[in-house]
């Protein structure tokens, strides 16, 4: 699905992302793992195209993506959700997840104008797309108010509705779990083994290992901008460089 | 028979009464009347823009004059009047595109001020072009022919000015209730969030600033040839601010404030006009109270009413309000 070689970016001559290489296979529940200043939104960024590589190559299904802006890799199937809550303010939530579908549709200004039967088709098609996926992560009741008005769990949550209504091939999420409680982690939790279930590639930031290591098929950790190990949950938590990375002391003997 | 709903019957009541009104009007109210519908179409593509993408122009006027001078130049060199009103907006769409590549990457004030400097270029360089007839301008512009149709009266401009207000609304709000509308409004708030869901933020903040332009060519295509003659003198940046002001003193992001705006402003600013014209005035007082007006309905509407005359859910507010005073025995 996806493959990543060598990929570097600096930030005024330190390196956020320094030679990584990462392979994702179709379906699979990738977890990035690692310390603060890792690495790991970088590298997210330069996935979804809001940042370019100085170095490196990105290839989505045999196709080389690292040129293309954010709005075009979308269009071929990524979708990321961001840390921060990025809403659109003064829209509904249901016209916020809306516009996730913008990825896969075409109408433009003309079509909209004239009421073409693009447009009719497109948009009976993105309503019925968008309540499915307000109903999938549970914020159907919530469809008509504004989305800052939500809370930010549900906004997070609302973020994931609207990169599903673009129906991606390769999911972004960026520690999804942060802030949320703990009813709410296990729903996200649940929300996100149905996702895989249904064939979709994910990308999972966290800070939780425990969490991730329930959901991931394999781990990768990155600190100080580099790959420092990749492997199955239960190789990880017993690698002896990730624990003195994470914990800051030597392992035990 | 089902009723329509609420907003069919309003938009019906609003379109027989604005189609009622060039009948009954005196001529000196016609001409204002007309003058509004102008502003009117001009104000919507700026609540267009500035409200629903959240970009910025004060310089609106600089696309009104290049409507007005393109369909002047045509029909003062031979080409039917029909196809000078026809390539206005087209003109001065185009103008924004050009203008727009390299401005859109500016936001807020600085977006404002390059709009603004826009402007002021335009009519320097529309000043000093002898194809544009310099200060004096573009005189003897034939009257509009449609078919076998000549307007001559002031009245038949307020019909054209009303269908092209009408066609402006309707192209509004069916894009505002769609894709590229949703897209535009979420790259107002959030252009990161709006990239990753696929929408092309640049190219469609360049299509937004080319429509909202082309609304203004439009109006000012039939300004050419109801006035007559077009100068640089007649599109002064003043009138770029006016836009701005009618559309935020209205309520920015909605169609009836923009309506609502072009209306309160152009009345408010004409009946000043009168005191400013009695005699005993000195001759800078009307451009002096129009000045005065403008800036006072802004800071009022900033200061009271922040999201316009025309805010829904104050106005919900104030029915229920009064339904419930009239409706309570005392």
């Amino acid at each position: 699905m996806l493959r990543i070689e060598g990929l570097s970016r600096p930030f005024g001559g330190v390196y956020a992302v320094r030679n990584v290489s990462v392979d994702v296979a179709d379906g699979e529940l990738r977890g990035i793992i690692g310390p603060n200043g890792a690495g790991k939104s970088t590298l997210f960024n330069l996935i979804s195209g809001h940042l370019r590589p100085t170095q490196g190559r990105i290839t989505l299904r045999s196709e080389r993506i690292e040129g293309l802006s954010a709005h075009e890799r979308a269009r071929r199937g990524i979708a990321i959700v961001f840390q921060g809550a990025r809403i659109f303010r003064g829209m509904t939530v249901r016209e916020n997840v809306m516009v996730g579908a913008h990825a896969r549709t075409r109408h433009g200004f003309l079509d909209a104008a004239l009421r073409t039967p693009l447009h009719k088709r497109e948009e009976r098609e993105i309503r019925q797309s968008t309540d499915a996926a307000l109903e999938r992560v549970g914020l159907a009741d919530w469809a008509d108010r504004y989305a800052e008005a939500l809370p930010l769990g549900q906004q997070r949550t609302m973020q994931v509705a609207r990169a599903l209504c673009g129906e991606p091939a390769l999911l972004l999420l960026d520690e999804p779990a942060s802030g949320l409680r703990a009813r709410e982690r296990h729903e996200l939790a649940r929300l996100i083994e149905g996702l895989r279930g249904g064939g979709l590639t994910i990308m999972l930031i966290e800070h939780d290992v425990q969490f991730v290591s329930n959901l991931a098929d394999r781990l990768t950790v990155l600190n100080l901008g580099e790959i420092l190990a990749e492997g199955a949950p239960e190789e990880i938590r017993r690698n002896d460089d990730v624990i003195t990375a994470y914990l800051g002391r030597e392992p035990a003997p | 028979m089902k009723r329509p709903p609420r907003t069919h019957r309003v938009v019906a009541v609003v379109a027989v009464v604005t189609l009622v009104l060039p009948a009954v009007l005196r001529e000196s109210a016609l001409s204002v009347y007309i003058l509004l519908e102008l502003a009117a179409i001009v104000t919507v593509g700026v609540s267009l823009l500035m409200g629903y993408a959240g970009q910025v122009s004060l310089g609106q006027a600089a696309f009104y004059a290049s409507g007005a001078n393109a369909a002047a130049l045509l029909s003062l060199h031979g080409f039917p009047t029909g196809i000078g009103l026809l390539v206005a907006p087209i003109v001065a769409a185009v103008f924004a595109l050009i203008v727009g590549i390299p401005l859109l990457r500016l936001r807020g004030h600085h977006l404002a001020f390059a709009t603004l400097a826009t402007q002021l270029i335009y009519l320097s360089m529309v000043g000093r072009m002898h194809l544009t007839g310099g200060d004096i301008g573009l005189q003897g512009i034939p009257p509009l022919t449609l078919g076998p149709f000549v307007l001559h009266a002031d009245r038949n401009y307020a019909y054209l000015a009303w269908a092209a207000l009408a066609l402006v609304v309707l192209i509004t709000h069916n894009v505002m209730t769609s894709r590229p509308g949703r897209a535009l409004r979420a790259l107002a708030t959030s252009e990161v969030a709006a990239e990753s869901s696929g929408v092309p933020v640049g190219r469609y903040k360049l299509a937004v600033f080319a429509l909202a332009a082309g609304f203004a060519g439009l109006a000012g295509g039939i300004y050419a040839f109801y006035v007559g003659y077009v100068a640089p003198g007649s599109f002064p940046v003043l009138l770029s601010f006016e836009y701005v002001v009618m559309a935020v003193v209205g309520g920015l992001g909605t169609i009836e404030g923009a309506l609502v705006g072009a209306a309160l402003v152009t009345v408010v600013v004409q009946s000043l006009n009168q005191v400013a014209t009695l005699g005993g005035m000195p001759s800078y007082a009307p451009i002096v109270l129009s000045y005065a007006a403008y800036s006072g309905l802004l800071i009022v509407a900033v200061l009271f009413l922040p999201q316009g005359i025309v805010d829904k859910e104050r106005l919900r507010a104030l029915a229920t309000r009064w339904r419930a005073r009239w409706t309570t025995p005392r």
